[in-house]
């Protein structure tokens, strides 16, 4: 049967699909300034192997990394209010994306300081420079610049799986989609158009964290 | 002409009683009669309208009205030729004289009113709403100031949105994910079809329900347009077949004990006003 595309409903459906880009974006922009928050922090428990919270830090990377998003998200939304905790669809999903997006920077950002040369900290001691010194000038720049290609992988995944969301009633790009066509049956129009957007969303954050890369490391060029 | 006044009643009562006999008794259309059966859609799937029982034989609501126009129309309740429709394929199949008669909880909507005709309503339904069995909501005004679970899609949904526009609305896409929400304390209520609601609130003594209906919506048979001496043929049997008792005896041996209410509710009583 021959699909009658209908370019004019995506026209029509402008206004609720750009609210919808807007709560991806805020919930997306949160998570992903949380998740590096998370990913520094925890990065550092596991490299000075701070005690007792180097394993907590293990058994929180191993079970996110390790257990569905979907059933994640579902455990926060359904199974917080039985603990008494009621948090909004909205700050349910920010709560996904940071802890999801948070474990994923945590190995980036622990690979990516034990991956600073080690002559660099033989110089640096050798200069007279102390212990915190090194790290506040040497091991934590050089390494968020390791880190950045994988923070960014993070990122754009983080963005994508914020369609998940539509599930816990966020009422996000997704989530309008899916709205929309069960009430218009215009279902290829709706997932095209909100593919096409992902899309440009991920080689927007992409082509942005490119150019942050180039700009950090310019001091290193000769 | 000057006619009597004891005539002229006399004329009056006898065009009444014409009119009332002519309205209980339209003849079946020689294009039906002559072709010795009577052609009707009915659902496969959809217990208690219209179903396949174990022994895949057609049961339900919907096949035992079937059976009865067959039986009025040709003697037997085999007379009725029996096919299964869907909701995407039934008026295409009607359109397409495949069959005569659509008796497939279609609802009469001013959509498909365009393109087929609908017989007298012989089932009407609508929401309802799932609240804790201690909740303080009794009545549709409770509702203000509580959120509210619907799924996505849904006629419920759309009334919500249009009617009670204040009201926080939670939009899940499953039954199981809107029971859990209802049960975690994430919203107040729950409103959905009188159906489904029907059987969770059978199933869970905890929960309650409303019963104040809305968002009605009701079931006619679908007639080709332009079938006009076979919708006069099938509203008169529809009239007798409540005269009959049809919906009591159907109701009693399809539908599960703690829906038979909401069944004769929605058979037997009138439709409500919105």
């Amino acid at each position: 049967m021959d699909y009658d595309f209908d370019w004019s409903y995506i026209w029509q459906s402008r206004l609720p699909l750009l609210r919808g880009l807007q709560v991806t974006l805020e919930v997306s922009a949160i998570g992903i300034a949380l998740a590096i928050i998370v990913g520094v922090i925890g990065g550092f428990v596991r490299l000075f192997q701070v005690r007792g919270a180097n394993q907590v830090v293990i058994g929180y990377v191993e079970l996110i990394r390790n257990t569905p998003i979907l059933a994640q998200l579902f455990f926060i939304f359904y199974g917080l209010p039985e603990l008494g905790m009621k948090p909004s669809p909205f700050w349910s999903g920010v709560l996904m994306l940071t802890l999801w997006g948070g474990a994923y920077n945590v190995e980036s950002m622990r690979g990516a300081l034990g991956s600073v040369d080690q002559g660099l900290r033989e110089a640096a001691y050798s200069l007279g420079l102390r212990r915190a010194q090194y790290f506040r000038f040497i091991a934590v720049p050089v390494a968020l610049r390791l880190a950045l290609p994988t923070v960014l992988n993070t990122a754009i995944s983080m963005l994508k799986n914020s369609a998940l969301l539509q599930t816990i009633g966020l009422a996000e790009l997704t989530f309008v989609a899916v709205d929309r066509a069960s009430q218009s049956y215009r279902t290829l129009e709706m997932f095209g158009t909100i593919g096409a957007i992902y899309l440009a969303l991920g080689l927007g954050l992409a082509s942005f964290v490119g150019r942050l890369e180039i700009r950090l490391h310019r001091p290193f060029r000769a | 002409m000057r006619i009597p006044f004891r005539a002229s009643w006399l004329l009056a009562g006898l065009l009444v009683c014409l009119a009332v006999t002519a309205r209980a008794a339209p003849p079946l259309p020689a294009e039906i009669a002559s072709q010795g059966v009577l052609r009707v859609g009915v659902k496969c799937d959809y217990p208690p309208s219209g179903f396949l029982d174990a022994n895949r034989n057609f049961a339900g609501i919907e096949v035992d009205m079937a059976r009865y126009l067959a039986t009025k129309a040709f003697g037997s309740p085999d007379k009725a030729a029996l096919q299964c429709v869907t909701a995407e394929n039934r008026i295409p199949a009607l359109i397409g004289k495949k069959i005569d008669l659509i008796i497939a909880t279609l609802g009469a909507t001013p959509e498909r009113a365009r393109v087929i005709a609908f017989s007298d309503p012989y089932q009407w339904g609508g929401g309802d709403v799932l609240v804790p069995k201690d909740s303080p909501i009794h009545t549709m005004a409770d509702l203000k100031g509580h959120k509210v679970v619907v799924l996505k899609g849904t006629t419920e949904e759309a009334w919500f949105t249009d009617k009670m526009p204040d009201l926080e609305l939670l939009k899940l896409n499953s039954v199981a994910d809107a029971m859990q929400a209802l049960r975690g304390g994430r919203v107040d209520a729950y409103a959905h079809d009188d159906a489904v609601l029907a059987q969770l609130a059978a199933k869970n003594p905890d929960l309650r329900l409303i019963g104040t209906p809305y968002a009605i919506n009701v079931a006619a048979i679908g007639i080709r347009k332009g079938d006009t001496a076979l919708q006069a043929w099938v509203n008169a049997e529809l009239a007798d077949m409540k005269a009959d008792g049809l919906f009591q005896k159907s109701i009693a041996q399809w539908v599960e004990p703690p829906l038979q209410p909401l069944m004769d509710k929605q058979f037997l009583t009138p439709r409500p006003k919105d």
